[in-house]
């Protein structure tokens, strides 16, 4: 499984932003980001019990996420047609402001290392990756476990949270140099 | 609103600051600093100085001198500085040197990417904390800014601009409640 320093591989997928069949349907990749952080995080299966509750809670949290500058994305082995069903059927997920992303042919999910060899389906992994592409942040647990959103966040806090502030310098030592 | 109609508003004891803010928001009155500097610093730091009347009209003086970003800029360094020079002051302050090795959690990221020349935001910061009043972030911001280059005489145009008007900005708050309580009378 990729970890903590290492490059987030290349995508290229198909997510699903609304309930109407018409133009539910957009492709993303890498650069879709475009400069933000990237918070992705991987369900199962649709249509079980946990996934929509937990995916409803990062929904919830997503204007944190947008003021952080960081963007959603939630994914699942399923199709998109899968979870255009899925978001359509479940209240909770029919206004999911961040889109949920393809990964049928499991190709991300292989790269990542967190293809449950068992199952054959994504494990319950949750990444955050900086603005370079780097992974900063990997949590994966059993398939059946919920996770934390708000965590997500505070990590997501302390790893922006630097004192880029040359008022942190002490006498005797190089100014630090703001990024 | 002009400068002028700023300077009409100051009372004859306070002749002093009504000259000097005639002089030192001018680029022979502030030796060193562009004409973009100098709107940018009074922005700031009238920001800074806490009278809403007097900040909006130097912000309606300063805006031809500046571009959206500088605009941007100025209230950014205004906002970020007043926490900063809150913190690193009670650091420098606090005679127990164990909270200065305690991270400050506290999101500071404008000044990694301030949307303006970092060396003007710096400026535009030190002239801040010279307001505010902490000692620490006037030391560093100054040390900063001599290794970026940045001259003695350009930094104490910037300082200049923040002591006149922070004197300014208070001499107007209280002279127009006392010239409106005295209309009431």
């Amino acid at each position: 499984m990729l970890g903590v320093g290492q490059k987030f591989p290349q995508f290229s997928l198909t997510g699903v932003v609304s309930n109407d069949l018409n133009n539910a349907f957009q492709p993303f990749d890498s650069n879709s980001a475009n400069g933000k952080w990237q918070i992705v995080f991987f369900w199962p299966k649709d249509f079980t019990f946990v996934c929509p509750t937990e995916i409803a809670a990062f929904g919830k949290l997503n204007k944190e996420f947008a003021d952080r500058d960081a963007v959603v994305y939630g994914v699942s082995t399923d199709s998109e047609f899968v979870h255009l069903a899925w978001r359509k059927d479940k209240e909770e997920l029919r206004d999911l402001p961040f889109p949920m992303l393809s990964d049928i042919k499991r190709e991300l999910t292989s790269a990542l290392g967190v293809l449950d060899a068992e199952a054959g389906v994504a494990q319950r992994a949750t990444y955050i990756v900086d603005p370079q592409g780097v992974i900063r942040f990997a949590y994966v647990t059993d398939l059946n476990v919920g996770r934390s959103p708000q965590e997500v966040l505070r990590v997501l806090d302390a790893l922006q949270t630097d004192e880029l502030c040359p008022c942190n310098w002490k006498k005797g030592e190089d100014t630090l140099k703001a990024a | 609103m002009s400068l002028e109609t700023i300077r009409d508003q100051l009372p004859d004891y306070a002749r002093d600051l009504k000259l000097n803010i005639g002089s030192v928001l001018t680029t022979q009155g502030a030796p060193g600093l562009s004409e973009k500097q100098i709107a940018a610093v009074a922005l700031s730091t009238a920001i800074a100085s806490r009278n809403p009347h007097f900040t909006l009209a130097i912000e309606s003086w300063a805006k031809p001198q500046l571009d959206d970003a500088y605009v941007n800029g100025a209230r950014a360094a205004a906002a970020i500085m007043g926490m900063n020079n809150i913190y690193y002051r009670f650091l420098h302050l606090v005679e127990d040197g164990e909270y200065a090795t305690m991270p400050a959690r506290l999101r500071m990221n404008i000044i990694g990417n301030p949307g303006i020349d970092k060396l003007d935001f710096e400026l535009l910061s030190l002239a801040v904390s010279a307001v505010n009043g902490c000692g620490m972030c006037i030391t560093s911001h100054e040390k900063k800014l001599r290794e970026g280059g940045i001259s003695r005489e350009q930094i104490q145009s910037a300082v200049r601009i923040a002591s006149v008007i922070h004197a300014v900005a208070a001499v107007l708050e209280y002279h127009s409640e006392s010239a409106a309580a005295a209309a009431s009378v």
